[in-house]
């Protein structure tokens, strides 16, 4: 007999026995990992430890060899036919925001925004740019609006990424390493953009290198070593006493840096 | 004057057989990038075997096998229709590499984000891959179109009353050998120059825009 109490959070993201190896070389090996509504969830570890690769099985931008992702209740198992509708579900629940921001260089700021929301929801253009330009206000980026990306910081870029991303209503938000590319100040603007986020109660999963925001924003820390999670719990508590040596020596590395 | 008049007779051929040449090998070149993209071997294999073909055999010789060749069997065809099929079919060969580099050279990252975005292949295609794709491959585009341009002038050994086709039989009526070939190279340069300008002008007001 299964009943769910009625305090239970819902997962929007569950992970369930992911594995998948490029050839002889093994990038995950059954990982699985919840993501409560309303949390953040930050995956740290070294590099080359399949963080990036976990965020890319979950919208299916790579392929997991087997396992089953389950987003907002949009299943995909990997051994079996992935179809097109379903697909097409799971990745409108979840936005994603990568290193390089992937802005598409020959449309305007607004347009990069605007077309999304018109082809995958449907919106009237005047709808969309109404919701663009509300989005953009609020990153305090009204400005930029006609602009193309080019002429945008990276800070900004990120920014307008994040934007194009929420304006789709995604239950779920997927950051690759948002950050990494950007100088240490600019880089802040992001994260101050993320924290609101997070404060707004919107789920979300940061690959990151940013100490600082996996121990005061995140809810949950997940510590990714060789293609396995060797580690997650309460972030300052995986901070401040770690159980796994591999855990020890990794975060002994990023905060003497 | 009368020269002029009975070179520039021929213009409206050369302007015809360079457009419709490209026209069929921008139309041509797309299932061809397609099968160079394709990730079956055997697809793959056709294809690349059809751009070699194509393009090494020289164009006057696809003219010559398209008009005596195919001309004997069922399939007769016109002077004017051989150079048109024949230089868009090597025109096809040329730009499906122009069109599959350009394709190539568009970052990974933009099909990563129409894909995560949620946008269907078509859309992708069309709105992200395909635009940026096309301002790369503008300038060679127009290089091989300014080239086809001259080349049509290939179309004259088959009999088709171009420019080059026309100048030759003006020489040979009137005599005047070398000044008729000059106001023919006279004309091919008043063609292909603004086609040049255009070219360039397209390409900086594009970078323009989108510098990164």
């Amino acid at each position: 007999m299964s009943h769910t109490a009625p305090t239970k959070i819902r997962n929007v993201v569950q992970v369930r026995n992911l594995a998948k190896a490029y050839g002889d070389n093994v990038v995950l090996r059954d990982v699985s990992l919840s993501v409560p509504e309303g949390s953040v969830t930050a995956m740290i570890g070294p590099s080359g430890a399949g963080k990036s690769t976990v965020l890319r099985c979950m919208n299916l931008l790579e392929k997991p060899d087997s396992g089953e992702i389950e987003i907002d209740g949009h299943v995909i198992n990997a051994r079996k036919k992935i179809s097109p509708k379903n697909l097409a579900a799971l990745r409108r629940s979840a936005g994603m925001v990568f290193q390089h921001f992937n802005l598409f260089p020959h449309m305007t700021v607004l347009r990069n925004i605007s077309l999304p929301q018109e082809r995958i929801l449907g919106r009237s253009r005047d709808e969309a740019n109404t919701k663009t330009m509300e989005l953009l206000t609020r990153m305090g980026l009204g400005d930029k609006a006609d602009h193309y990306p080019a002429r945008c910081s990276g800070g900004q870029q990120q920014r307008i990424a994040i934007a194009r991303a929420l304006a789709l209503g995604p239950r779920v938000m997927l950051f690759d390493e948002p950050t990494s590319a950007l100088d240490p100040e600019v880089g802040v603007e992001v994260l101050e953009v993320m924290k609101e986020l997070a404060s707004e109660g919107m789920t979300m999963v940061v690959v990151t290198h940013e100490m600082g925001f996996a121990a005061n924003v995140s809810n949950e820390l997940v510590v990714m070593a060789d293609g396995c999670i060797i580690e997650s719990g309460d972030p300052r508590q995986i901070m401040s006493d770690p159980q796994h040596e591999r855990t020890r020596r990794f975060l002994r590395a990023v905060l003497e840096r | 004057m009368q020269m002029l008049q009975a070179i520039a007779v021929g213009l409206p051929l050369t302007i015809l057989v360079t457009i419709l040449a490209l026209a069929i090998g921008t139309v041509l070149a797309i299932p061809l990038v397609a099968g160079l993209r394709s990730g079956n071997r055997l697809v793959w294999l056709l294809t690349r075997g059809t751009i070699d073909l194509l393009r090494g055999i020289p164009p006057v010789v696809w003219l010559f096998i398209l008009y005596y060749g195919v001309s004997i069997g069922a399939l007769r065809m016109s002077a004017l229709q051989a150079a048109v099929i024949g230089l868009g079919l090597v025109a096809a060969a040329y730009l499906a590499e122009i069109f599959r580099g350009a394709i190539g050279s568009v970052h990974q990252g933009q099909w990563e984000a129409s894909s995560a975005l949620g946008f269907r292949t078509g859309t992708a295609w069309g709105r992200v891959i395909g635009p940026q794709a096309w301002r790369t491959a503008i300038p060679a585009y127009t290089t091989y179109g300014i080239g086809l341009l001259k080349d049509s002038s290939i179309a004259s050994t088959i009999g088709v009353a171009e420019i080059v086709f026309m100048s030759n039989q003006y020489a040979r009526q009137s005599g005047e050998g070398i000044l008729v070939f000059f106001i023919a190279a006279g004309i091919y340069i008043l063609l292909s120059m603004p086609l040049g300008m255009l070219s360039r002008h397209l390409d900086t007001k594009m970078r323009k825009a989108v510098a990164r």
